[in-house]
């Protein structure tokens, strides 16, 4: 699909501008996951790699940044940053209104040299200028990274970058955050305005058959149907009551589950590289 | 008499109905318009930013024992002579665009050329980090200018297209939207341009 998008793209482009520029082949970029660390390369083990997802989710949870970790054998044919670039703005990495994103890329030392970039999106060019980029991998990642140690090189490099991110966007900004709580707050509304709306309508009920007998709902057997009526009207407010502590609001979501998507941020080019 | 009447309601009803399809194919190009001129101020800054940074790297080599003024004199010179072509976002024609893009590029090369010269004869000043810094951020600065490039590239590109297609030709004609230029890619510039620094 990507591919495909990009081969039209570059056709249209030589078209309109009826020159010859040299096209370089590209192989299509990975296609987005739904996962926050891609170890492509399989470098880390299965232990590693869940706990760094785990770590980096629940940074996406508590400050809406998220970092993006790809491991991979190859790239494609791309310089890094370029890799970097195109992957967040693809896969849409951080919010789209923050923009506030991170990738992070180790090509793994094998027939070439290794390399690692450092993209922060455009939100977080502030917080991680590229010389910033640029010392976290000469002085935390690289000197691991060329042991051969990856996971620890990368763990090195997060508890520096997300302090700096979390100084730029935290809690309070995410959106995502306010826009649940309006959620709720709706939800809660529409409950409370249908339970008064229903317990209007019974007060009206339970009022009127004294004063008309005749009335066409309520015509034959008085006693029963009122009967029937209470304990009904009961169990709804029951059922009320046991709402708030129910947290039957979709609780799952809010909790530490999995990582719930991009959000569509962008990246324009910053940050730094580094080989080993 | 009846008969002209339907006539004339359907004439009305037609034109009706091209006035409505006309304003709302209008508002499409103005948006894209727009975006175009939004990606076309992300060049702009990006070039910008190059140029400050221009400034830092000389003060920073003129700190250097034994500097030669002669160093940086193309570069200035080709700073200036970039910083005089500007553009409006309603003047992006071909023509316009290829000038900015020449004074541009000659600015990169002059770069190019004072920093290799800097690291040939100033290795002391090469290993410091206010240098190491500087190459961080002209790099960075290279990459964000090739992104605003594409990105503007893009915009263009679907501008261009929405405005030669028919039937919104039509409309793009009677309401002045012109073609824009591109930036084109000069010989291996699909890659990052370039600023090496082996040391």
């Amino acid at each position: 699909m990507l591919a495909r998008c990009r081969a039209a793209m570059a056709a249209c482009v030589v078209a309109v501008l009826c020159a010859a520029s040299p096209t370089v082949a590209h192989a299509a970029l990975p296609s987005p996951s739904n996962r926050l660390v891609n170890d492509y390369a399989g470098v880390l083990n299965k232990r590693e790699a869940q706990r760094l997802e785990q770590r980096l989710v629940a940074f996406d949870d508590s400050t809406s940044n998220q970092i993006l970790v790809i491991i991979t054998p190859s790239l494609d044919g791309y310089e890094i940053m370029d890799y970097a670039q195109k992957i967040g703005d693809a896969w849409g990495v951080g919010q789209s209104d923050l923009k506030n994103g991170v990738v992070i890329v180790v090509k793994v030392r094998n027939e070439t040299s290794g390399e690692v970039a450092i993209a922060p999106g455009y939100g977080l060019e502030g917080a991680l200028p590229d010389v910033a980029c640029r010392h976290i991998i000469d002085e935390v990642m690289i000197p691991r990274l060329a042991e051969n140690e990856y996971y620890d090189g990368i763990v090195e490099a997060l508890d520096v970058i997300e302090p700096l991110a979390r100084g730029e966007y935290s809690f309070q900004d995410d959106q995502r955050r306010e826009r649940r709580e309006i959620l709720i707050g709706t939800l809660v509304c529409a409950v409370l305005f249908i339970a008064v709306a229903i317990f209007l309508i019974l007060y009206k009920n339970k009022k009127q058959p004294p004063k008309g007998d005749n009335l066409v709902w309520d015509d034959d057997d008085d006693a029963p149907m009122h009967g029937s009526r209470r304990s009904w009207w009961g169990t709804g407010a029951a059922g009320m009551g046991g709402m708030p502590r129910g947290g039957g609001f979709g609780g799952g979501s809010f909790g530490g589950g999995g990582f719930g998507g991009f959000g569509g941020g962008s990246f324009g080019g910053g940050g730094a590289h580094g080989k080993f | 008499m009846k008969k002209i009447y339907i006539v004339l309601i359907g004439i009305v009803a037609v034109i009706g109905l091209a006035i409505v399809w006309g304003i709302g194919v209008r508002n499409k190009l103005v948006g894209l318009d727009e975006q175009s001129a939004e990606k076309w101020s992300q060049v702009e800054s990006a070039y910008q930013r190059r140029s400050d940074l221009i400034g830092n790297l000389v003060k920073t080599v003129q700190g250097a024992a034994d500097f030669e003024k002669g160093t940086f004199t193309e570069v200035t010179n080709a700073r200036a002579n970039a910083g005089s072509v500007k553009l409006n976002p309603d003047e992006l024609t071909e023509e316009n665009i290829a000038a900015y893009q020449a004074a541009q590029d000659r600015l990169g090369s002059a770069l190019n050329r004072a920093i290799t010269v800097t690291v040939e004869n100033y290795p002391q000043l090469t290993a410091t980090q206010n240098f190491k810094d500087l190459q961080t951020q002209l790099e960075g600065t290279e990459n964000r200018i090739n992104v605003a490039r594409q990105n503007f590239n893009e915009a263009v590109r679907h501008y261009n297209t929405a405005i030669r297609r028919f039937p919104n030709s039509i409309v793009a004609n009677m309401s002045g939207f012109d073609k824009k230029g591109y930036f084109k890619s000069a010989e291996g510039a699909e890659n990052a341009p370039e600023v090496e620094f082996n040391f």
